[in-house]
């Protein structure tokens, strides 16, 4: 055999592996508008940057061997804007990217190079569930048992991009990550539809099983849904801008866009001074943040309860903020979850946290009772304290009770009242009810007059006058203030760097 | 067109119905306002349509979850 014969072999077996499936899939998902594996990683990294490893990898069936190009997985390296990743891309034209022994070594060997060479790991997961032939028996259960190590710590930032039907390891994988966006259209879910037939009788809808719906409103597993490939490719990029390749790193800085604080005055039209009347708080964070910077997490989740990244100064913040505009702003067991599972991503990735409370408290009755509320106010409380990264918080309106100390009162690095401000046990008229037992209807007056008594003492100026709060300022100088104390309160005896206590905290309660 | 039923999703009292049958609204337009924790809550379209029904008088309590309103969108 001559060199030439040599390298012919080789481009043969190069081109084999690179095809995927076969045309005819291929085809009908790129008519359908969706890309295949290799598209996806085109359109995740930078041109060029990707460097396979595992090309050569098949199936461990002699049988199969020959139609199982990378074994259904497409894993390697690359650049996102410059940055080192891992990218792992579920190929579903070749055998439905199932779960075997050989493509599992693929994926645990790079998400734990990920983690010893600190950086992020990208998964774009569509995946049928197990292989059959290689999980069965005895052996083929006891292979894959072996193979599968699920230990994450929050080392390196993970984000999965659903971005088709997703069963079995590909969720799995989404489950444990720290961003995930699905395709409207994808499906996220345990099983496949077919499986949940033949095991327990039921007629299933894989949409209303586990589609984006589903999991971006229900269970809040999901934090965005978006209509294309594409779309969910670049949010997985814009996602990790704001993050460190490692939970030793600091967040990259960024250039300041022009305009960045130009409409804060807007504040003022935007914010009743009337603490009855709602308005949405994500144009009030619109104003305060560097412009286009404010990047939502579980926007369709607990909605009373507003969590997104976003920059100011060009510095990464982890913004968490009541939204009256949905339950009042009130908390439930939702909104508590999502709150605590954003402070441990930030917390683990050195991303200040910055609070913005206008709060009526938590969503009490029998259903948030049922659903385990005083140990989600607890969760969301433990979080809180033991988050390293510094913490800024500002009271807008009304911060009333357990949810004023929830949302950063008396546990921040700094707090500030607007003027607006209005911080007491809760609204003085539910404490005239409770005390005097005086129905408004019957006698207004006197109920009048004791809503006046508990309306004393709540002011800004008295929580400031104990120096309980820090500051009392104007609305419109939020982003200054948020600004100027984001550079006081930098940690640098340890170069920004905390103690990540959330690091091994589950990733679902 | 889909009919869409318009859900509270918090329990209250209805202090303000802001939309009239035959109305057109956009997504999160509100269409009844609740009284609940003290606040005034909107009830807010899900998506942009028209008003078709609605299932509430003012002062009447309302559960989480009940429809309060149908549209068509």
């Amino acid at each position: 055999m001559g060199w030439n014969d040599h390298i012919q072999e080789h481009e043969r077996r190069i081109a084999k592996a690179r095809a995927m499936g076969s045309p005819k899939r291929l085809a009908e998902r790129s008519e359908a508008g969706n890309l295949n594996a290799r598209q996806r990683i085109e359109a995740l990294l930078d041109p060029g940057s990707f460097h396979e490893s595992g090309l050569f990898a098949v199936s461990r069936q002699p049988d199969m061997a020959d139609r199982s190009p990378a074994d259904g997985v497409v894993d390697g390296y690359g650049r996102i804007d410059g940055r080192e990743v891992i990218v792992c891309a579920q190929d579903f034209t070749t055998l439905g990217s199932s779960s075997a022994v050989n493509n599992g070594r693929k994926s645990m060997k790079m998400w734990q190079t990920a983690e010893k060479n600190g950086v992020p790991f990208v998964y774009l997961s569509e995946c049928s569930g197990a292989r059959i032939p290689d999980i069965m028996g005895a052996v083929g259960m006891g292979s894959i048992g072996e193979g599968f190590i699920f230990s994450r710590r929050r080392l390196v930032p993970w984000a999965d991009a659903v971005l088709g039907m997703s069963f079995g390891g590909g969720t799995w994988v989404a489950s444990v990550s720290d961003f995930v966006v699905m395709r409207k259209g994808a499906v996220m879910a345990v099983t496949s539809p077919r499986v949940n037939t033949v095991a327990i009788s039921e007629q299933i809808d894989p949409e209303e099983m586990g589609g984006w719906r589903v999991q971006t409103e229900i269970t809040g597993k999901a934090d965005m849904a978006v209509d294309s490939d594409e779309e969910a490719l670049q949010a997985v990029r814009n996602y990790l801008s704001y993050l460190p390749s490692n939970c030793e790193e600091l967040p990259p800085m960024a250039d300041v866009p022009t305009g960045s604080g130009d409409e804060a005055n807007r504040i003022l039209d935007l914010v009743p001074e009337e603490r009855r009347r709602t308005y949405d708080v994500r144009k009030v964070i619109r104003l305060i943040v560097d412009r286009d910077s404010m990047f939502p997490i579980k926007e369709r989740f607990g909605r009373s309860l507003v969590t997104c990244l976003a920059r100011i100064q060009g510095r990464t913040v982890g913004i968490i903020a009541n939204n009256p505009m949905f339950k009042g702003g009130a908390l439930d067991v939702d909104s508590c979850d999502k709150a605590t599972s954003f402070i441990a991503t930030c917390d683990s990735f050195n991303v200040p946290l910055i609070f913005l409370a206008d709060v009526p408290g938590f969503l009490i009755g029998v259903e948030g009772e049922h659903k385990k509320v005083p140990g989600k106010i607890m969760n969301f409380m433990q979080a809180l304290e033991l988050a390293t990264v510094p913490v800024l918080s500002v009271v807008m309106r009304k911060s009333y009770g357990q949810a004023y100390i929830n949302m950063g009162g008396g546990r921040s690095d700094e707090m500030a009242c607007w003027f607006t401000a209005d911080i007491s046990f809760v609204d003085p008229a539910v404490a005239a009810s409770i005390v005097t037992g005086l129905d408004p209807k019957t006698e207004p007056e006197r109920f009048a007059a004791a809503v006046e008594d508990y309306s004393l003492g709540c002011s800004p100026y008295d929580l400031a006058g104990q120096y309980m709060a820090h500051d009392v300022i104007d609305p419109r100088d939020t982003r200054q203030w948020l600004a100027r104390m984001l550079e006081a309160h930098q940690r640098r005896r340890t170069g920004g760097i905390g103690a990540h206590h959330m690091q091994s905290w589950p990733f679902t309660y | 067109m889909a009919e869409i039923e318009i859900k509270s999703e918090i329990a209250g009292k209805v202090w303000l119905i802001e939309a009239g049958v035959g109305q057109t609204v956009e997504e999160d337009d509100a269409v009844i306002i609740l009284e609940s924790m003290k606040m005034e809550i909107p009830v807010a379209a899900p998506v942009s349509g028209k008003i078709t029904e609605i299932l509430v008088e003012k002062d009447e309590a309302v559960a989480e979850g009940q429809t309060v309103a149908r549209m068509e969108g």
